[in-house]
């Protein structure tokens, strides 16, 4: 079965129709993109993904249960991680704070008993979280409050809250909108090494095509909420409909 | 059909004054965001100046003109200049706690100026009230009821021609639609803003006149209960309709009326039921409406345009400051202990001992709103809930006093609980209003029986007792309250050093990621919503053990909004804070006792001004002038020739 399977999802604003039947299907350890428009849905399905927001219409498969109904936090525990357009931290947390909130949630540590009895230790130094702050280059920011970090540290800091919960899937919203050419760059070896690994599955909204087609083999294309492509990455790029739709041009 | 009528038609009267609220408070709330929690205060301004100046013998016309015409639109028109054009884009929490702040501030001024005497039988408008005009359906109709009837259609037929036949109403009903897309379309908004908050603070004067004579006394709480109304009815338009909001007001009067006369007299039901039907309609509403919260955070189809509210302006945390500083605080502690035992006087002791219980009450305050970002309006009620448990248990059970003040904060934690569900999904705002309704039907219902605050005789809780041991000495039950005090600040510091701390900052931080990696926020939410309501249960029966004879004028909802303007002036993030926050509230109290008795209401002026400065030192006045001095202190200890 597959980890990912989205079956006609239809979610409306009033009178406007932000997805209309999207179906898509992610096997574990892919890396997918999502490309299309600016308001075309992107984000509306990410969020109906992953659960802050409900969709009307259609039947969400995840790890192999259905998922329609169940809230957003009880998804991230069956492994759905994701980043958002709009950076989303923690004000008043360091780097390594916010990878260690994720990391306890994950281990279901968080207890107020055990912080009543002295029992949680919520400084001490972890290993995985350690690990990953090196892998992604915030060693030397881990310390500082967030709001001094770049844009980029901040893209980075939200993968590593995502990755730190060893999630089967991520969902990447525009991981490289508002970094610079070199911040990319690395950005993008850090997605390429944990597509390597395979354990974790990418769906990755983005509009950098070079990004898209450094990371992931297949695509969907979504436009005014229907999806209207969808395949291996070259393929769907040099079809006409996406190319007008998409890239505003025929040529 | 007659009956119905004669019943409906004295609650006109009540719903033109709720309608003309309801539409100046989503006027303002739609346009510049603020919840303007003040309205109250300002319809209570004009009303006061409309009765000086007829007491002063002036003309109703000439007071009327100074009142509502003048002094009116010049608040609003400061209050925007001053105030709310500098937090449009501040959280909803800086917002709240800013509007809070002009609450309690406005009417204490006001008193200050002009004298807290009691002011009888408040001057009609227009007509005077004691003559019958004509009878409807059996009711005589006296001027008051006939002029506000007349003036709230006139000005709301004004105001709409207004709004439809001239371009600074087109723009108002632009900015109502979406500031920015009327930034977009070459409007200076800014212009559009102000004439907004005065035409919104105009209709708040003329609510407050119009109000005034239809109660015995002109009284500044009375406001507070219009302005509970004015939200309903404006909840019932979603916050965002104007003529809902204004038939809401309508509705919402008549139906208090119906419902006083459908019910039995004399009973509870009808007594305590009417009076609270605003607030109940209010926590129905947050309940039914799922709805609602889309509508009310969703509106500006361009919000997504402005940018993020910017970071609160200090990094909130320790620093690390080594062992000397910690030394200091114990050694002050142990100083303050010492002396309490030996040589303050008894009268001081008993108002430190009143400090350390206030502290208690205000830790549940630095727990919910500065460590999880949420703002409660009822903690005095809920450290009412501890007092009142205490003393029935205690007088008709026989239960010892110290158990007595635990089930008391078991009790208020549960129906803290029981609070927070309905307003849980709906964030900040809804949780504000919810809490603010529950507080004033705790004051009007809920601690008038016999059997919880027992109206104005209140009830007695006696001293503690352990073994042979006898807590009735001043001093001795100041040794208890500081123990109770200490344990409570290791609660709150236990909870802030281990991983729901974080987890809490998280949820502060951003509502979405805490989601998305797996915390369950409803969770999270009503257990420090449960822990703060028990800490203020705690904190109460022992103030209530203390005092000996407590009622619901203890604990009444006006002191829950000057409790949270205290911490959040003095420090609202640290367990310190709350301690200060507590030593500052009963210090100044007894040394403004000195003083005259109108210089009383400094002490809410000071503490509604130190509210407003929540935007820039969201840290607290207190911790930032001590930060302050700790960090010239480590600039010194560095470079010890840099600081003169």
């Amino acid at each position: 079965m597959a980890l990912l399977e989205a079956r006609g999802i239809t979610k409306r604003f009033g009178g406007i129709v932000a997805l209309d039947d999207v179906s898509l299907l992610l096997e574990r350890g892919e890396a997918v993109a999502l490309v299309g428009p600016n308001g075309a849905g992107k984000t509306t399905l990410f969020d109906c993904l992953n659960g802050v927001r409900h969709f009307d219409i259609g039947e969400l498969f995840f790890a192999g249960r259905r998922v329609d109904h169940m809230p957003a936090y009880k998804r991230a525990r069956l492994g759905m991680g994701r980043t958002f357009q709009r950076l989303e931290l923690f004000a008043g947390l360091t780097a390594r704070e916010h990878l260690m909130v994720a990391e306890r949630v994950h281990r279901a540590e968080g207890r107020l008993w055990k912080d009543l009895l002295g029992r949680a230790k919520a400084n001490v130094p972890v290993e995985r979280v350690e690990a990953l702050l090196t892998d992604l280059g915030l060693k030397d920011v881990a310390d500082d409050p967030i709001e001094s970090l770049s844009q980029g540290h901040g893209r980075l800091v939200e993968l590593g809250r995502a990755l730190v919960q060893d999630p089967s899937l991520v969902l990447l919203d525009e991981p490289s909108s508002g970094l610079d050419t070199r911040e990319t760059a690395e950005f993008a070896s850090v997605l390429i090494e944990l597509r390597q690994r395979g354990n974790t599955a990418i769906l990755l909204v983005e509009h950098d095509l070079d990004l898209v087609r450094r990371v992931v083999e297949r695509i969907y294309v979504l436009d005014f909420g229907r999806l209207i492509a969808a395949g291996p990455v070259e393929e769907v790029l040099s079809d006409p409909a996406v190319r007008l739709a998409y890239l505003g041009d025929i040529a | 059909m007659t009956q119905f009528l004669s019943y409906a038609i004295p609650g006109l009267p009540y719903g033109c004054v709720f309608a003309l609220m309801a539409v100046g408070l989503v006027l303002t709330y739609q346009t510049s965001g603020v919840f303007n929690l003040a309205y109250g205060a300002q319809a209570y301004a004009s009303a006061l100046i409309f009765y000086v100046g007829v007491n002063a013998g002036w003309p109703s016309w000439a007071a009327f003109i100074v009142a509502v015409l003048v002094a009116a639109p010049l608040l609003g028109l400061a209050m925007d200049r001053f105030l709310y054009r500098f937090i449009r884009s501040a959280p909803v929490l800086v917002k709240l706690v800013s509007a809070l702040g002009m609450l309690i501030a406005i009417p204490s001024a006001l008193q200050l100026i002009f004298g807290g005497q009691q002011r009888l039988a408040p001057p009609s408008l227009w007509l005077p009230p004691g003559s019958v005009y004509f009878h409807v359906a059996g009711d005589a109709i006296n001027g008051t009821e006939l002029s506000t009837v007349i003036v709230t259609m006139a000005v709301v037929l004004l105001a709409s021609l207004m709004s439809h036949f001239t371009q600074i109403g087109l723009r108002m009903r632009a900015m109502a639609e979406s500031p920015r897309m009327v930034q977009l379309a070459g409007i200076n908004s800014e212009l559009v803003g102000v004439a907004i908050w005065v035409l919104s603070s105009f209709l708040a004067g003329l609510a407050g006149v119009l109000l005034a004579p239809l109660f015995a006394d002109l009284e500044a709480m009375n406001f507070t209960d219009l302005l509970v109304a004015a939200i309903a009815a404006a909840a019932l338009g979603s916050l965002t309709s104007l003529p809902l909001a204004f038939w809401g007001g309508i509705g919402l009067g008549v139906v208090q009326e119906l419902l006083g006369g459908y019910l039995p007299s004399g009973s509870v039901l009808s007594s305590g039921l009417r009076p609270a039907l605003p607030f109940v309609v209010l926590i129905v509403l947050l309940l039914a409406l799922p709805g609602l919260r889309e509508r009310w955070f969703h509106d500006d189809p361009l919000a997504a345009c402005d940018p993020p509210p910017p970071p609160m302006a200090t990094t909130i945390g320790g620093y690390g400051f080594g062992g000397a500083l910690l030394g200091a605080r114990w050694a002050l502690l142990v100083v303050f202990f010492l002396s309490c035992m030996t040589w303050v006087p008894g009268n001081w002791t008993f108002t430190l001992t009143q400090g350390l219980a206030y502290s208690i009450i205000f830790l549940s305050i630095v727990l919910l709103t500065g460590m999880s970002g949420q703002i409660s309006l009822c903690q005095a009620s809920f450290a009412g809930i501890g007092a009142f448990t205490c003393a029935q248990l205690a007088g008709h059970f026989g239960v010892s006093v110290l158990l007595g003040i635990l089930a008391g904060g078991a009790l208020a934690g549960l129906v803290g609980v029981v609070v927070a569900l309905p307003a849980l999904r709906l964030g900040g705002l809804a949780l504000a209003l919810a809490t603010l309704a529950f507080g004033l039907l705790a004051d009007n219902v809920g601690f008038q029986f016999s059997w919880s605050g027992n109206g104005d005789s209140g009830v007695s809780v006696p001293r503690p007792q352990l073994g042979s041991l006898e807590f009735t000495s001043g001093k001795v039950f100041f040794v208890l309250a500081f123990f109770v005090l200490g344990a409570c600040a290791m609660v709150v510091l236990a909870v802030r050093r281990g991983t729901t701390g974080r987890e809490l900052a998280a949820m502060r931080g951003s509502d979405l990621a805490a989601q998305s990696i797996g915390m369950n926020l409803a969770r999270l939410k009503i257990t420090v919503f449960a822990v703060a309501a028990a800490l203020a249960g705690v904190g109460g029966a022992l103030y209530g053990s203390l005092q000996g004879t407590v009622g619901p004028d203890d604990f009444n909802s006006l002191l829950s909004l000057v409790f949270m303007v205290v911490v959040v002036t003095t420090g609202v993030y640290t367990v310190e804070g709350a301690i200060e926050a507590g030593m500052a509230y009963v210090i100044l109290y007894q040394l403004l006792d000195y003083l005259p008795s109108q210089w009383r209401n400094l002490f809410p002026i000071l503490f509604g001004i130190g509210a407003v400065t929540y935007a820039l030192h969201p840290e607290g006045l207190v911790e930032w002038q001590k930060r302050r001095a700790i960090e010239i202190v480590l600039a010194w200890r560095k470079h010890p020739q840099a600081v003169g």
